[in-house]
């Protein structure tokens, strides 16, 4: 028999799971093109709705709403990216927190209008709902496919930019944006399609989002909190070091509240203070 | 009749409202190469950067086999066919090597294998990382980085800048090579005059962001009074 201390890890590490994916878009956007989106969540939050209302209002099965999800959060984003956010790319940092915490603003407005400022129901089959006992701890068959969907994320996206020619490029646009150009790369469509994907993620992490933390139109701003905690620890651009912060930051925000409930909500931000102050740039950060 | 590639007319050129090259007229052929000499700081390396498309261009016309691209991004210019060796080599530290040659690699005569012909060391190098070079390594993968594109036409600006001299002798040997290829032509702005004009047919000498003298590089090299009048005679030691 295992004791309880194993059902909270595991289900930290499916809510930091739910970060990682909320968050490691910012991460790259943040690390690597220097933007700043504080909107990352509303792209997150436009996956939740969207999942949530084509399966009640239109009986889609939940995976099938998935892939939904994530092309629509990053068709919406590359069209945002396109019109607003690029003009925005040399600009200062007060005038691209300024823009993209109004299109924060605009978002939650256009949500509370459309969808009401409840919670949003959420009716997965019954074989997402049962779960699984394992030496005495029970493991909820949903947060076993959201650990799995994530680390397979993971293992993509890291692949994916150490061993592509898509991946090679992006790297070679962060590094000195001038000489890639010069080489011939579309620079500006490079960018495009790594926000695109990262906003993607955002939506198929806000739609895989809805079980577990619900649905409410204050999703943007709650979770834009934890998305910036998670990058700050993470490292800026560091795929693996928003991971390992993900998961350390969920860990410890299920274990507060189950262990130390007075404290509640407040340890995840006493973890954020002391991993900084042990590494100033991030578990894995480089600058 | 030689098609001509790049064509300058009566080109002003600058940074901001900064005028740094002003009634630059010129054209470049098919094949051959061209010399840029002149002394420092008389824009040498802003005649590269306008033909990359990097400068504000303020008056005249800059045309690719015929067509206009005076106001066309650098990117388009160099998926037309011109590759860019820059002054300060910016080799991305965070590829390898390898990563570096083939990350905007386009097909053509100059592959991973003829490269690595052409630049032996930079095969044994292939799995490190850009930032873990030598100088003169830096170089040679700043010149094969471009060759990888098969330009037509391709930019080096001060190739030999900075490295000792056996290093420069060698990068002298491979242009040479490169060169005799015949598969593109070149335009090669050089502090070391006999080297340059050694390697190529033509020669521009700039002087205050004005063509002072044009002519055959071969005149040039003959005629010392004049290379010490344009460009200070600078001819490697030894």
């Amino acid at each position: 028999m295992l004791p309880p201390v194993f059902g909270v890890l595991f289900d930290g590490l499916a809510y930091g799971m739910l970060l990682f994916l909320l968050s490691v878009g910012q991460s790259v956007t943040l690390g690597m093109m220097n933007f700043i989106n504080l909107a990352h969540c509303s792209f997150g939050m436009l996956g939740g709705y969207l999942t949530v209302s084509l399966m009640s209002r239109y009986g889609w099965p939940f995976f099938a709403t998935l892939p939904c999800a994530f092309i629509v959060a990053a068709i919406v984003s590359v069209g945002l990216e396109r019109t607003l956010f690029r003009r925005l790319y040399r600009a200062s940092e007060l005038d691209q927190v300024l823009l993209t915490i109004g299109i924060v603003f605009i978002s939650v407005a256009i949500a509370a209008y459309v969808f009401g400022t409840d919670q949003q129901p959420l009716q997965l089959p019954h074989y997402l709902r049962s779960s699984l006992t394992f030496m005495g701890i029970r493991f909820a068959v949903y947060r076993l496919i959201l650990i799995g969907l994530a680390l397979a994320i993971t293992v993509a996206l890291v692949l994916g930019l150490d061993y592509t020619r898509f991946g090679a490029r992006v790297r070679a646009a962060v590094d000195n944006e001038r000489m890639a150009r010069g080489l011939g790369i579309d620079v500006d469509r490079t960018f495009a399609i790594t926000f695109a994907l990262g906003s993607g993620l955002a939506g198929l992490g806000g739609a895989l989002s809805v079980e577990i933390v619900g649905l409410d139109p204050s999703f943007a701003f709650t979770y834009l909190i934890y998305v910036l905690i998670v990058v700050s620890v993470g490292g800026l651009g560091s795929i693996s070091g928003s991971l390992a912060a993900a998961i350390v930051l969920g860990i410890s925000d299920v274990a507060g509240k189950y262990y130390i409930p007075q404290l509640g909500a407040f340890l995840i931000y006493l973890v954020m203070i002391s991993l900084l102050m042990w590494r100033p740039l991030g578990l894995l950060g480089k600058r | 009749m030689v098609e001509t590639l790049l064509a300058f007319d009566d080109v002003r050129a600058g940074y901001g409202s900064a005028v740094v090259l002003d009634g630059v007229s010129f054209t470049i052929p098919e094949h051959g190469g061209l010399a840029v000499l002149g002394r420092n700081g008389v824009g040498k390396s802003t005649l590269l950067l306008t033909i990359m498309g990097y400068t504000r261009v303020g008056r005249g016309h800059i045309r690719w086999r015929g067509a206009d691209v005076t106001r066309q991004p650098p990117h388009r210019r160099a998926l037309a066919g011109i590759g860019w060796v820059a002054q300060e080599r910016e080799i991305f530290p965070s590829l390898t090597v390898e990563e570096n040659l083939t990350v905007a690699a386009r097909g053509g005569r100059w592959n991973l294998s003829s490269i690595y012909d052409l630049f032996p060391r930079l095969a044994e190098r292939r799995r490190n990382h850009g930032n873990q070079l030598s100088g003169g390594e830096q170089q040679m993968l700043a010149i094969a980085r471009a060759l990888m594109t098969n330009p037509a036409l391709l930019l080096l600006d001060e190739p030999l800048e900075g490295l000792a001299p056996i290093v420069v002798e060698e990068l002298t040997d491979a242009i040479r090579r490169m060169t005799k290829e015949g598969s593109n032509a070149f335009v090669l702005v050089e502090q070391h005059a006999d080297i340059a004009l050694s390697l190529t047919e033509t020669v521009l000498v700039l002087e205050r962001g004005r063509i002072v003298h044009s002519g055959t590089s071969a005149d040039l090299l003959a005629d010392h009074a004049a290379l010490d009048r344009l460009v200070g005679l600078r001819l490697v030691e030894g």
